[in-house]
């Protein structure tokens, strides 16, 4: 079954190379938009949109806004699954015929696109874009010697989420250090309940220790990179982890950080960490009013209304401490950005969608949604509230993967998530970051 | 090979009636003609093409236009120099063998169950044995992997709160590679079994009465007539089906990738099909890894397909 999968994915690169070689006047040649030229021709373009993240109501704004600002043509967003994105953008962007013409591809992906020559040179049209002011990290991970390729969709930094009923009870307060933090969550665990839900395979939250004591996933020296989780600040940080995994969580060492709000509903956690739209998903059993999800009469909205403020009544946010008090942790940022696939036929109509999507009116339609937009300008479209407050404080501080062209192999090879894991089933913590130093660097310079 | 038959016949006598045999020889190449094109295309090709890619720096910029460089056996030298590649073929192939011979064993035994007990029973075992066949991998993994789930897992709650074993209750069953090796063998065994049991329950059927009856006249024990008489009679079917069963193990993929995306070590359990998938961004690596698995496939299974080839013949 393998080898047939792999040969198809071989069939599919072949009829790509021929497809670009035969095709001379393809527009992927010329990634220059041209200046004298009138309106592109109508053509109807594919916009791939990940996972739900992007509300419907957006969607709409985004298809109907481009139909009026380009007289026949129509824009289709397609959506697609987080799980398995990688390899099909690899095979779908190889191809003239299948391309979307404009994809959104998670923060940490981008780079292996970036540097392998799918995305068109956006580095013209950045300035209009919004130039300086877009999230820099994100920009970072988009650009590839040099040129700008991919540029920042949202942001959704993380903060965590605590049950109130819980803290009252163990008598304990929001914590203000990092330290602190740790005593807290000791303090609220019992033989059922973590006191911080913290699966032994979530290294993006894992991170948030590193990055905090100043420590690295990975350093680059010229031209080659090298694992730094063997680094003091990172060891500290991972010692930290350590503690908690072993005496602040009941989270089972062979889970990752899907979902970790299902046990906080269910009450076997009393916080846990994630970007700040997993309020969404926050369903106690006390608030439940039990309507059904595709209910859609006044009576039902009413009473999800009552439930999501009974949720948010029992449910506290803060943005993760840092080392010393009134500072914030560095925290992992998820996020995404958005590019445009080099053998697009419609570059032109793919750059018309990219202004509407980082129009003040779209970004502020982000904010408002919860994501922290693309542009920073925007940011304050988010609210004042408390989950808007812990976002933007996470944000400040957020911090991406290392920019390595490589950096997918790490994570398709789940480099991190085995680390962590030994990490959490009481491995050495020194050992087992030189072993995966190790790995890293291998995957990093192959 | 029939078709090659009558040349043989048609040379020594070249009068009218080999004109009369040409005609279905060509009629009978013909035949052939569609299923070789089928073979061709969806075979042969991607064959080829993944054995050119072996010997190419094929990665990621190639495959978006960039030329790929002849680099002649470096991703072989490459991968065979690499000590954690040998690690998974050997883990591989001992995961293939024992599968395949567990396999063996209880499709075996189900086989001769199915001969000796009444209608409804077997009718109940076969239609239970056709229902594992048939659900598809990916739902009953998904079910697989909820009964080993380590917190709400059916395996850990009978264990601890049936059995009254406590320490099994958050017990991890994929987290050490030899219990995830062991999950995935019981997966594997299961969705194996059904079709080995099919095979020689038809090949027992195909054992005659009268020469069981005649040895059991001649006083040969139930035991003795088994291994003196069924098993040499089922012989041939014995031999596909376990061929089938080591090709099929040793390029096993969908149910170790499923459990070790359910939160396994993946380094550590590993066998070539994931290591395959692994390389996704270097398909000439992934190109000659996979020559490999089939250079170590036809190592393993040559010797038994010329032997079967040869019985075949007498």
């Amino acid at each position: 079954m393998k080898i047939l999968r792999f040969a198809a994915v071989g069939v599919a690169a072949a009829l790509a190379l021929t497809a670009c070689s035969s095709g001379d006047d393809s527009p992927a040649e010329t990634t220059k938009p041209s200046e004298s030229a009138a309106a592109p021709e109508a053509a109807t373009i594919k916009l791939w949109l990940n996972g739900t993240d992007t509300p419907d109501a957006l969607r709409e704004y985004l298809t109907t806004t481009f139909a009026a600002q380009n007289p026949g043509s129509k824009l289709v967003i397609e959506q697609q699954d987080w799980n398995g994105l990688v390899p099909r953008l690899q095979t779908a962007l190889s191809s003239e015929d299948q391309t979307p013409d404009v994809v959104e591809v998670g923060n940490t992906q981008s780079a292996t696109f970036t540097y392998a020559g799918a995305f068109s040179d956006l580095t013209s049209l950045y300035p209009e874009l919004g130039g300086d002011k877009l999230l820099p990290g994100f920009v970072e991970a988009g650009t590839a010697d040099g040129k700008v390729m991919a540029v920042p969709y949202y942001s959704g930094a993380r903060a965590v989420f605590y049950n109130k009923d819980m803290f009252k009870d163990a008598g304990v307060e929001v914590p203000t250090t990092l330290a602190d933090f740790t005593t807290v969550a000791k303090k609220l665990t019992t033989d059922k309940v973590s006191g911080f839900w913290f699966p032994g395979q979530d290294w993006y939250n894992g991170a948030t220790w590193i990055y905090t004591n100043g420590g690295e996933l990975a350093t680059q020296d010229g031209d080659t990179w090298k694992g730094a989780l063997e680094s003091a600040d990172s060891i500290k940080g991972l010692e930290q982890v350590q503690d908690l995994f072993k005496t602040a969580t009941k989270a089972p060492a062979d889970s990752d950080s899907n979902e970790p709000w299902v046990p906080f509903n269910q009450g076997k956690a009393a916080m846990f960490s994630a970007p700040t739209w997993a309020r969404w998903s926050i369903d106690l059993p006390e608030c439940n009013e039990g309507v059904a999800a595709d209910d859609t009469s006044d009576d039902a909205t009413a009473k999800r209304t009552k439930q999501q403020a009974c949720n948010e009544e029992h449910t506290g946010v803060f943005a993760m401490p840092g080392l010393t008090a009134d500072s914030f942790a560095t925290a992992f940022a998820g996020g995404s950005n958005l590019g445009i696939p080099a053998k697009s036929k419609h570059q032109e109509l793919a750059q018309n969608l990219l202004k509407i999507i980082f129009s003040a009116d779209f970004q502020n339609q982000l904010g408002k949604n919860g994501l922290i937009p693309g542009n920073t300008e925007y940011a304050t479209s988010m609210g004042d509230d408390v989950y808007a407050k812990a976002a933007i404080a996470a944000a400040l501080g957020a911090k991406l993967t290392p920019a390595a062209e490589n950096w997918a192999t790490v994570e398709g090879d789940r480099i991190l998530e085995d680390f962590f894991q030994k990490i959490a089933t009481g491995a050495d913590v020194t050992a087992s970051a030189k072993a995966a130093d190790q790995l890293i660097s291998d995957a990093l310079n192959k | 090979m029939a078709a090659t038959a009558p040349t043989v016949s048609g040379t020594t006598t070249p009068s009218v009636p080999p004109l009369r045999r040409r005609r279905p020889k060509l009629g009978a190449y013909g035949l052939l003609v569609p299923a070789s094109i089928l073979i061709g295309v969806a075979l042969g090709y991607p064959l080829v093409r993944q054995f050119v890619i072996s010997f190419q720096e094929y990665g990621l910029k190639q495959q978006f236009g960039a030329p790929a460089e002849w680099v002649g056996l470096q991703n072989y030298t490459d991968l065979l120099t690499d000590s954690y590649v040998w690690t998974v073929i050997g883990r591989s192939v001992a995961f293939c063998f024992v599968n395949a011979i567990v396999t063996m064993v209880i499709g075996m035994s189900l086989a001769v169950l199915m001969q000796r007990i009444g209608r409804a029973a077997r009718i109940t075992l076969q239609v239970s044995l056709l229902l594992a066949w048939g659900t598809p991998v990916l739902a009953s993994m998904t079910v697989w992997q909820w009964l080993f789930d380590t917190q709400n897992g059916v395996i850990n709650w009978v264990l601890s709160h049936v059995l009254g074993i406590d320490s099994m209750a958050q017990h991890s069953w994929i987290i050490e590679p030899l219990s995830f090796f062991f999950v995935a063998t019981v997966i594997v065994v299961w969705m194996s079994v059904p079709f080995v049991a099919f095979s020689i329950y038809a090949g027992l059927l195909q054992v005659p009465a009268e020469t069981m009856e005649a040895a059991q006249l001649d006083g040969a024990s139930a035991r003795q007539r088994f291994w003196g008489i069924t098993i040499p009679m089922i012989r041939p079917v014995l031999s596909i089906v376990l061929l089938l069963q080591v090709i099929w193990d040793l390029k096993v993929f969908t149910q170790i990738y499923v459990l070790q995306r359910a939160g396994a070590p993946t380094r550590d359990t590993n066998l070539l099909g994931t290591l395959i998938y692994s390389y996704s961004k270097e398909f000439g690596m992934a190109g000659a890894l996979a020559t490999i698995m089939l250079v170590l496939t036809l190592a393993l299974t040559g010797f038994y397909i010329r032997q079967m080839l040869k019985e075949d013949e007498l």
